[in-house]
């Protein structure tokens, strides 16, 4: 079999091998607990600061408002409950996202519900853009704090946020993006856009699984979600995770340095496999297709097919792909995502998603471009034949 | 290298069944189907469960394959939930791994095979394909033919059985022979696997509502039609029952029959349960079909003796069969599978049972 695939860059992807070097002498000399008073204490306090405040010049930031988390889904929540439960007694009983959110928002979002809050998910279009009417009309006085996923995981569809924060903040409405699939491929910038908090994720940008990190526009009401130390002055209680914040901040320079560079590159590849698509097989349905889209993202459904057999038959000829969301067991569940887009569910069900990074080549997606249409070609051959 | 897709339910049987695979040379592709949502499931369960699923995937790491977790709980809920609980509406006893067998397991599996180019499809039943004839598995203590009457004949050409011609014990030596200890003591499963504390009556309350017809309260009445008590819900008997019934009578007394329109439960003698006959349909041969006055061996509940009877009526949606000795409790909804010998000729769904119960003619 020739080279193996990989095409699931929003999935995860590998870590950088300046951000590993970066993080090395943490793991080994540098071990200290940033809180203590020697010299090793002030050694990993002198490393966790200088992290913050790279990461915070990455996002146009000033460092007391970066505050690092465990992952993506700790930054959502905290974002979206820590807010709602900081404004409970303000009158603003209002939560609202899109539909197209992240588990992590809508989850939290939930939560909120079963807190006693209202929840309202927004109308969005069949290409996946928050309708702006319906953004007017919930994002009122009654709500505390207001959800849009940047770039969406699973289309790419980016929104556009500087609108959405302007009026939610005319209203005096916390304004909230999830930027984990947008930071390194758009300009995520606290001074030219105004949201009041964006999530980021480690290992989105080449930074290992299990670090994370919120932006907190100061004066933001926010109460922790976590009891214990004065830690991230008292946001995030938790010994802090010293070289996943240093590999975490340098991931994030080399991603806003390469941004320009790798979203041509990308949007290049991303086209040019589309096309091939497109040309191969006249009726794939390319989600998401008539919005702005972040360049990583492609995600087609073939009428006539289904994502687990394609999954499947990409993987065993060595082409990582994914589809919708997996559930605890591991099996694919149809996606939220789809079907707030109002895609009918049988296309849904056959919905392939590639994303592209630092591991695609030209050559990857030129097989990829042969292989996936003739995958689709089998499988629709198998489901037209008489049953046997 | 011919590429086979094993069903693994993370059990003993269908990981020995890849091992073996792996072993003789297959390209083996592992699969775990997930049937049913695992949220409320117990953690204990020896298959279906969530740690199920792990264990699969964590021997099929062993064995250097790959393995995937297979959705198919609509289609599930569809063919084999929906039709339980509808079965029991009408007061039959229904057989879920019969229809997961034809539909789920043999069907939707060999649609997964077709995709990933599988030639073969395995699972660790135990039972055997012979020169392309189902046969019984080799350990009478173990045989599963009973349940797989209904797969397509097509799929057995492409069906292979392992564990088919070995005992439990062999598999179990095999699996530590293998180094699979993760498995290799692993309980059987007994009951069935979505109904998760042996009460089924849950399962028809959650789809049908708790005031379903057939939970309701009705009477017991006799033959002849007295009645002898209440009970509360048709849907928790089947024929040939005696727990659960009202008592004080000179001879033990069973479930004869089941009338869902007035949700009578009929109660009567032993001798009551017996049937000279059977109707069944959707039938389902696994051989040329037999002409009509074929002797045949019949069996109508797992691990039954089989009895011998002679087909005596036989359309492409029913046959009647008449056995050589009555037989008891003939129930409706089970399965009747025909046998020669080792051979399964094939089986339908048991419609009702003739003569010798009069309160049963159709």
């Amino acid at each position: 079999m020739p080279e193996p695939i990989y095409l699931d860059h929003a999935a995860t992807t590998p870590v950088r091998a300046e951000v590993l070097d970066a993080m090395q002498p943490y793991f080994g000399p540098r071990f200290g607990n940033p809180s203590s008073v020697h010299r090793w204490g002030r050694e990993a306090r002198a490393a966790l600061d200088e992290a913050r405040e790279r990461l915070a010049r990455c996002l146009g930031a000033s460092p007391d408002e970066v505050c690092f988390t465990s992952c993506g889904t700790e930054a959502d929540n905290m974002a979206v409950l820590g807010v709602w439960r900081a404004r409970r007694a303000e009158g603003r009983p209002g939560v609202v996202a899109t539909p197209i959110e992240h588990k992590a928002v809508l989850a939290a979002a939930h939560e909120i519900a079963a807190e006693g809050g209202h929840e309202r998910l927004l109308a969005i279009s069949d290409d996946g853009l928050v309708d702006e009417a319906s953004f007017e009309s919930l994002v009122r006085e009654d709500v505390a704090v207001c959800s849009v996923m940047w770039v969406n995981n699973e289309i790419g569809v980016v929104q556009d946020i500087a609108r959405l924060a302007g009026i939610a903040r005319a209203r005096g409405v916390v304004f909230h993006t999830d930027a984990v699939q947008a930071f390194g491929k758009v300009d995520v910038d606290a001074r030219r856009t105004p949201f009041d908090l964006a999530s980021v994720s480690g290992h989105k940008i080449g930074a290992p699984k299990g670090i994370g990190a919120l932006y907190i526009r100061r004066g933001t009401p926010m109460q922790a979600l976590m009891f214990g130390g004065a830690q991230d002055r008292g946001r995030r209680p938790g010994t802090e995770n010293v070289a996943m914040a240093v590999g975490l901040a340098r991931a994030a320079e080399l991603a806003v340095a390469e941004r320009e560079h790798e979203w041509t590159t990308l949007a290049a590849l991303r086209d040019r496999l589309e096309a091939a698509f497109v040309e191969r097989i006249p009726d794939v349905v390319i989600h998401g297709r008539g919005a702005p889209r972040a360049p990583h993202i492609t995600n087609v459904s073939v009428p006539g097919t289904d994502s687990e057999s394609l999954l499947m038959a990409l993987d065993l000829r060595g082409v990582a792909c994914s589809a919708g969301s997996a559930c605890q067991s591991g099996a694919i569940t149809p996606s939220h995502v789809l079907s707030a887009l109002g895609v009918a569910p049988d296309l849904a069900s056959a919905a392939v998603r590639m994303s592209l990074g630092a591991l695609t080549t030209a050559a990857d997606i030129d097989r990829v471009a042969e292989l996936f249409p003739m995958l689709v070609a089998k499988a629709r051959g198998l489901a037209a034949a008489p049953a046997r | 290298m011919e590429r086979v897709l094993v069903a693994m339910s993370g059990g003993v049987d269908s990981s020995v069944a890849a091992a073996l695979l792996v072993r003789q040379g297959y390209d083996v592709v592992g699969a775990t189907m997930k049937l049913f949502c695992h949220d409320t499931d117990l953690p204990d369960r020896p298959c279906c469960s969530l740690d199920s699923v792990n264990d699969a995937r964590r021997i099929c790491e062993q064995l250097g394959v790959p393995h995937y977790v297979l959705n198919l709980e609509s289609a599930f809920g569809r063919d084999v939930v929906q039709d339980f609980v509808d079965e029991y509406a009408r007061g039959r006893t229904p057989i879920p791994c019969v229809r997961c067998n034809t539909f789920t397991k043999f069907r939707d599996l060999l649609r997964k095979a077709d995709a990933i180019d599988a030639r073969w499809i395995a699972t660790g039943h135990y039972a055997q394909v012979v020169g392309g004839v189902l046969h019984r598995g080799l350990d009478p203590a173990k045989d599963q033919s009973y349940f797989l009457w209904g797969i397509e004949r097509a799929v057995l050409s492409r069906m292979i059985l392992p564990v088919g011609a070995q005992t439990k014990a062999e598999t179990r030596a095999i699996a530590h022979e293998l180094g699979l200890e993760l498995i290799a003591e692993k309980a059987e499963s007994q009951d069935i696997c979505f109904v998760p504390d042996g009460d089924h009556t849950k399962i028809i309350a959650r789809t049908l509502g708790a005031d379903a017809p057939s939970l309701a309260r009705g009477p017991f009445v006799s033959r002849e039609g007295r009645v002898l008590g209440e009970h509360d819900g048709f849907a928790r008997y089947t024929i040939g029952q005696r727990r659960g019934l009202p008592g004080g009578f000179a001879e033990p007394m069973f479930v004869v029959d089941i009338r869902p329109a007035t949700r009578e439960v009929v109660i009567g003698p032993r001798e009551a349960l017996l049937g000279h006959g059977i109707v069944a349909r959707e039938i389902n041969w696994l051989v040329d079909a037999p002409p009509i006055g074929a002797e045949v061996e019949v069996q109508i509940r797992h691990r039954n003796t089989p009895v011998r009877g002679t087909l005596v009526r036989s359309s492409a949606d029913e046959v009647e069969i008449v056995l050589e000795t009555p037989a008891s409790a003939i129930t409706p909804g089970q399965s009747v599978v025909m046998y020669d010998g080792a051979r399964v000729l094939g089986g339908g769904v048991i419609e009702r049972a003739r003569r010798g119960l009069p309160i049963l003619a159709a």
